[in-house]
Order: structure tokens, then sequence, then C-alpha cells
């Protein structure tokens, strides 16, 4: 006996209904993953029940897409709509507890959907060889176009492996401020990280807070809020002295 | 009753071996509610898998975790083979599974290690660690590593153990039952240890399956759920395998869990090398996994189950490698637990969900 | 029930050797499947770059023009790739512990050219 696992189709409407399903008849949220694909992200929403691992795939959400939460039923995955969030920019509605895009200290905004251009072309490389394969089955002729492609895209080779993996985002602030002394430079580039970091921040802690009040009895949330507003009274005179 | 205060723990704090924060709701000296944030160490890993093969990306899944690593490497050849197809070996699943119950034993030592430090029990610590030690060696010998092995490959496994070296760990692991049962004695009958453990970070079975909880976690709290009892690979052979279980959902069953699984490993260990075949240990894998293939896989690691997801593009390198792993799932279940224990506890708590932000981040 | 149910461990660690060693001048005896460090046999090596694409860290490098054979031995992650791919089985694994260093190096192999064998 083998683990048995399964790969179904789903689309957004039905997600909320699933998840609904899937708690009442007693499944266990296994994960929530998401891939890159050419026409946006693919969403994989995996339960388990009695040994047999299901994988509900959405395929081919775009960024204008918001995809409703399923923290209201499986708490466990509020780690994983954080994740998608902060690495595939899909944006998800009402997670339980929402970082607002703080989830993870990341260098680059949605770092997991840049492609290099040497991972396109080989890639092209790749279909294009299959495709070429396929025809050259059918008719012996298209073994030329294939060497005429590859005679005229001498790129299109696999990168090569070696050495560290260059960030393809192209800072354009480093770009700017390329002509400038490089003090006046690091100086400009720590208050602007500190300033985007502290905007963040509040407003990621905002509306976090806001979201789990509203779901809190009204006692208990009265005293949480009355908590937060001590800390960012606090949080001002700290702020200032880092500044110094 | 005290007014609300927020405290901040970690992500630096001398319990934590790793980075995790967690802001506290405190009335007086009780949590109200604890939210978790994780995400100090991204390393992008999972974004590697585009550049490097699927043979080379073996070495890199091993350097997920530092004490799971044979189990991230073993999930994602396993992974790899499903995708392709491949068949390996029964002598290679055998020793997979002899490696990865090593890997149980001296994780699940080094963390009751962990565990009698933040109680601030030091000499059971040290005398965990000591025995660990024993554990190391054996890798050491047999895979040429002592943390990170590299004997995994698609296909199969790199290294065999031949009979002397079949003897010695048998041998090792008659030595290690002795001075283990002194320790659990300490963990399990101790007063000093139970005063710190029982009915602290209480977690019922009804919420253990809501919160999904996996793992050793989840075993404590009655929820019958392992892995290895799927029989995929060579835990198929077991003739009999039955998850460890405890109903008391605290910190003392947790502690307890673990400390039975280094029993039942050893019993693994030592059935397997009874019946391990004879025969090849590896297959050659030609070709490239075909494009918009996908394949998922499950592994139970030391912290509970593991979940990997593979998709080939048609090239050398997969489209995507995803792991799920065990920690990022039981972070949802360590805020019910944490909600309403004393301060002082909190630490205790965090350590018996045994924490791994490292493989959480990936 | 009761405390001090470690004592015999703990007392009888008074009579036992010690299970550290005293590093600097005591060194542990290394087992003969350790991956210590690669090591390339020059006689034999034919120079065919398989070790170079198949190294997943990108720490070795063949080159031909000059007849050597570089490895950075602080990129090198011991995994034993080359020397299981390479197929004159020039290349390896020395089973001894790398010396602490302060300084990263590349280690260079100077391949002579092969004589003639037919």
């Amino acid at each position: 006996m083998t683990l048995e696992t399964e790969f179904v189709p789903l689309c957004i409407e039905e997600l909320p209904a699933l998840a609904a399903e899937k708690k009442a008849e007693g499944a266990r949220f296994v994960q929530l993953l998401a891939v890159n694909a050419e026409e946006g992200v693919d969403l994989i929403y995996t339960f388990m029940r009695d040994g047999v691992l299901t994988n509900h795939e959405i395929k081919g959400v775009g960024p204008s897409t918001v995809v409703p939460s399923i923290t209201d039923q499986f708490l466990a995955a509020f780690v994983f709509e954080n994740e998608v969030h902060d690495l595939f920019g899909v944006s998800i509605s009402d997670i339980a507890i929402d970082f607002g895009g703080n989830f993870y200290a990341l260098a680059q905004k949605e770092p997991m959907t840049i492609i290099s251009p040497e991972q396109k072309a080989a890639r092209e490389k790749a279909r294009k060889l299959a495709a070429a394969k396929a025809a050259k089955e059918r008719q012996p002729a298209a073994r030329a176009a294939q060497a005429e492609y590859l005679a005229g895209h001498p790129d299109a080779h696999p990168g090569k492996p070696r050495g560290p993996i260059e960030p393809s985002g192209s800072d354009d602030l480093d770009a700017r401020l390329a002509g400038v002394d490089p003090e006046k430079v690091a100086r400009v580039k720590a208050a602007l990280a500190a300033k985007a970091k502290k905007a963040s921040e509040t407003a990621a802690g905002n509306a976090e807070l806001e979201k789990k009040l509203a779901g809190m009895d009204p006692e208990k949330a009265a005293k949480v809020r009355a908590a937060m507003e001590a800390k960012a009274r606090r949080e001002p005179s700290a702020t200032e002295k880092e500044g110094e | 009753m005290g007014k609300a205060t927020v405290i901040p723990f970690g992500p630096q704090h001398p319990v934590l071996p790793e980075p995790l924060h967690l802001d506290l709701v405190v009335e007086d000296e009780t949590v109200v509610e604890a939210i978790p944030q994780i995400g100090f160490v991204h390393r992008g890993l999972e974004k590697l898998v585009e550049t490097r093969d699927y043979n080379q990306f073996i070495y890199v899944a091993e350097r997920i975790c530092g004490i799971c690593a044979f189990g991230h490497s073993m999930g994602y050849a396993e992974t790899v083979e499903r995708l392709m197809g491949v068949e390996i070996p029964e002598r290679a699943e055998c020793l997979r599974v002899i490696w990865h119950e090593l890997s149980r034993v001296h994780s699940h030592i080094l963390w009751m290690g962990l565990a009698a430090d933040a109680f601030g029990f030091e000499s059971l610590f040290m005398h965990c660690w000591r025995l660990r030690e024993r554990v190391l060696d054996i890798f050491e010998k047999t895979t040429g590593g002592r943390v990170i092995f590299s004997v995994v490959k698609v296909g199969g496994v790199v290294r065999d153990i031949d009979e002397g070296q079949l003897a010695e760990i048998k041998r090792v692991l008659e030595g290690i039952k002795d001075d283990y049962s002194q320790i659990m004695n300490a963990f399990l009958k101790d007063t000093s240890v139970k005063n710190r453990t029982v009915g602290v970070g209480f977690v019922s079975h009804e919420d253990a399956l809501s919160m999904s909880m996996v793992g050793p976690f989840a075993r404590a709290s009655n929820v019958n759920y392992d892995v290895r009892m799927l029989g995929n690979g060579g835990y198929g052979r077991l003739s009999d395998f039955k998850p460890v279980l405890d109903t008391q959902g605290d910190c003392y069953a947790r502690v307890k869990v673990r400390a039975l699984e280094v029993l039942q490993s050893i019993d693994i260990i030592e059935e397997m090398i009874a019946q391990l075949p004879s025969g090849d240990i590896a297959v050659s894998v030609k070709g490239s996994p075909a494009d918009g293939a996908e394949a998922a896989n499950l592994v139970e690691q030391p912290r509970g189950e593991c979940y990997y997801y593979a998709r080939g593009n048609g090239t050398k390198n997969l489209e995507r490698m995803r792991m799920r792993t065990p920690t990022s799932q039981n972070l949802a279940g360590m805020t019910t637990a944490l909600s309403g224990c004393d301060l002082a506890d909190v630490n205790m708590i965090v350590l018996t969900i045994d924490p791994c932000i490292s493989c959480t981040e990936r | 029930m009761g405390g001090f149910k470690l004592g015999k461990m703990t007392l009888g660690g008074l009579f036992k050797e010690p299970e550290t060693i005293q590093y600097p001048s005591q060194t542990k005896t290394p087992p003969p499947g350790l991956k210590g460090h690669v090591s390339n046999d020059v006689t034999a090596c034919i120079l065919c770059g398989i070790c170079q694409r198949r190294c997943p860290c990108g720490a070795i490098e063949v080159d031909k023009a000059a007849r050597a054979w570089k490895i950075d031995r602080f990129r090198c992650v011991q995994c034993g790739s080359c020397v299981r791919e390479c197929p004159k089985s020039c290349l390896s694994m020395e089973p001894s512990y790398a010396p602490p260093a302060t300084k990263k190096r590349t280690d260079t192999f100077d391949v002579p050219k092969a004589e003639k064998t037919a």
C-alpha cells in the first residue's frame, strides 16, 4: 500500500463551499501552494481524509482576482495565505491573521514570480525542441527548421549554473543614484528603507488588529485595543531615538 | 483582572534556537492571545529549483533543515521519482527507512535536551546530547557525514550499509537503550520536570483536529495520524505499525510521545535490519520530467508530516518544488496552546511543538 | 515519583572516562567512509569537464587550455557527485577532517599531458 494522491480542478467561486464541505466531513487541511504559471498563478489546496491526499487546483489566478480566504474554516491556512500573498502577489481577502504583506521580510516584492531571461530561453528551447521532435516524426523536413532556429538563436542555450544568481529586477533607484556621491546615497537609502518599514508596519498592525477585534467579544476587544494604543503611544518616542 | 499589555517575544530569545516572533497579549501573568510571526530567515530555496537540475537540487533540499536533512532529501527524491514514474530497488527503500529512523532518534533526543534546557535542567540536557552523539557517529560511519549526509539520489541511494556496519548499528542502539531508559525515567517521573510540564499548554482533541495539527504535537492530543502508517516506500514492509498516542494533550504528553517514539524508531530499525533484502541500491534515471507533470508526496519528519509537490516543465529543471513543513502547519495549534497559559510557560509550550523556523521559510 | 531520577547517571559520570577529547592535543580518528575533501589523481584525469557540469554549487573549474583542475574548497559541499560521475574514476573523497582556515582558498591540480598509449 502506498500513498494515494489525486489532482482535481477547481474554480475560485467553488472555494468557500469546498472548504465548508471539507470541514463538515472532517477532512484535514494539508496545505496551500502557488505555482507561477504563464497565464497567472495556479493555487493548489490540499486536503486529506482516510489516507487519500486530494489536491484541488485553481488555474491561472490573475493579479486582479481576489481569492476568498479559507481561514474561517481552517485557521491553519493563515500561514500559507500570507505566504502566497507575499511571494506570489495573489490578493486574498479576509485572512484571519493578516500581516498585510509583512509576513516575510523580503528584499524584493513577489520574488517567486520573476523569471530570469536564461530560464525563459531554456524553457522556450525545450518547448521548441519538443515541438520539433513531434514535427520531425511527421515530416523529416522539419529538421532543417530546427537547425535554423538553433543557429539563429545563439542565446537559446540554457543559462550557466555557475556563480551567484544575479537579482533580475533592476533597482531603478540604484541607477538614479549612481551619479551622486556614495555617502549621500547610503543616507538616502537608509532613510527610504526606514520610512517604508515604518509605514508598512503601522498599516499592517492596524489592519490586523481590526480584523482580529471583529471576531472577539466586545469586552476583550476593548482591552486589547487599549493595550495597542498604549503601545502606539510609546512607539513614537522609540522611533525618534532611532532617527537620531 | 489587570490591563491588557502586549509583550513581544523573540525573534531573539535564549530558548529559541531559531527566529520566531510572538506578540503576546497579556493580562497580569496570563497570556490571552498570541500572534506568531515568522519571516526573518527566508532564503528562497524553492526559487533555486529553477536554476539547478533535478539531480543537483537534492543537495539544496537537504540544506533546508540541519536536523531533518535526511527526511528532506528522501522526500524530495521520492517526489521526483513519483513525477517520473521511477521504481526504486527494495534495498534502497529499506536503507532510506533505516537512515530516516536514525534521524528521528537523533532529532527527538536533541529536542529532549532542548526541552530540559528550557525548564532549566542543565545536566539532563548534557546527557541527552551526549547520547545523541552516538547516533551521529553511526551516520558518520555509514554515510560519511554527520549532519548533511548526501546519500540519497533520485533513483535510490548512493551508499550501501554492509553487514559489519549493520551489526555495529544494532550494537550501538542496544547501548543507547540502557542510557536512554534512565533519561526517559528522569523526563517522565522526576517531580521537578513534571511540575513544569503536567497540565501546561493543553490542546483538546477537537482543537487538534480543527487546527489541522500534525506530528507528535497532534498525537499527544490523541490524533491517530502518522504518515508512516500509510505504508509509503519502505514503511510498507513493517509488520505492524501503530502511532504512539497520548490523550492528555499537555506538554507532558508531548514529551512522553516523543520519548516513546525514540524506542519505536529503534524497534523499526531493528526490524528493517532483520529483513533487509539484498540487491541493487539504485536505478539510473534518464530524461527529464514531462511538461506539466505533477506529483505530491508526504513524509513523516521527526516534527510531523511534511508535504512535497513537484511540477515539471520538460527541462532538467523543475518548474516548481514545494515543501510544506510541519512547523508551518502547527503554528495555528501553537496559538491555541498558548492562549490561557502563564507567561513563564510560554517558552516551554513553544518548544513542545518543536518549531523549526528555517524549515518553515525555506 | 520523586526527584533525583538522574542520580545514577550523574554519579556514574564521576568514575567513567570522559566522552569528550582534548581537541588540539588529541584528535578524532576519521572513519574510513568519511567524506572529507575531494582529491584528483592527475595522472588519470582527462579534463573532460563532467565534474564541473555536475557540481551543484559551481566549485569545480576545469581549464583545458592551462591543463588545470581547480576546486574552490569553500564552495564545495562534499556531496560526492563529481566522484560518482567521473568517467576515469580519478576523483576521490579523502577521509580526513579539513583543518580550520582563516582565508578562503582554491586548490589547483596541474594535469600533465597524457602520453600516447596507442
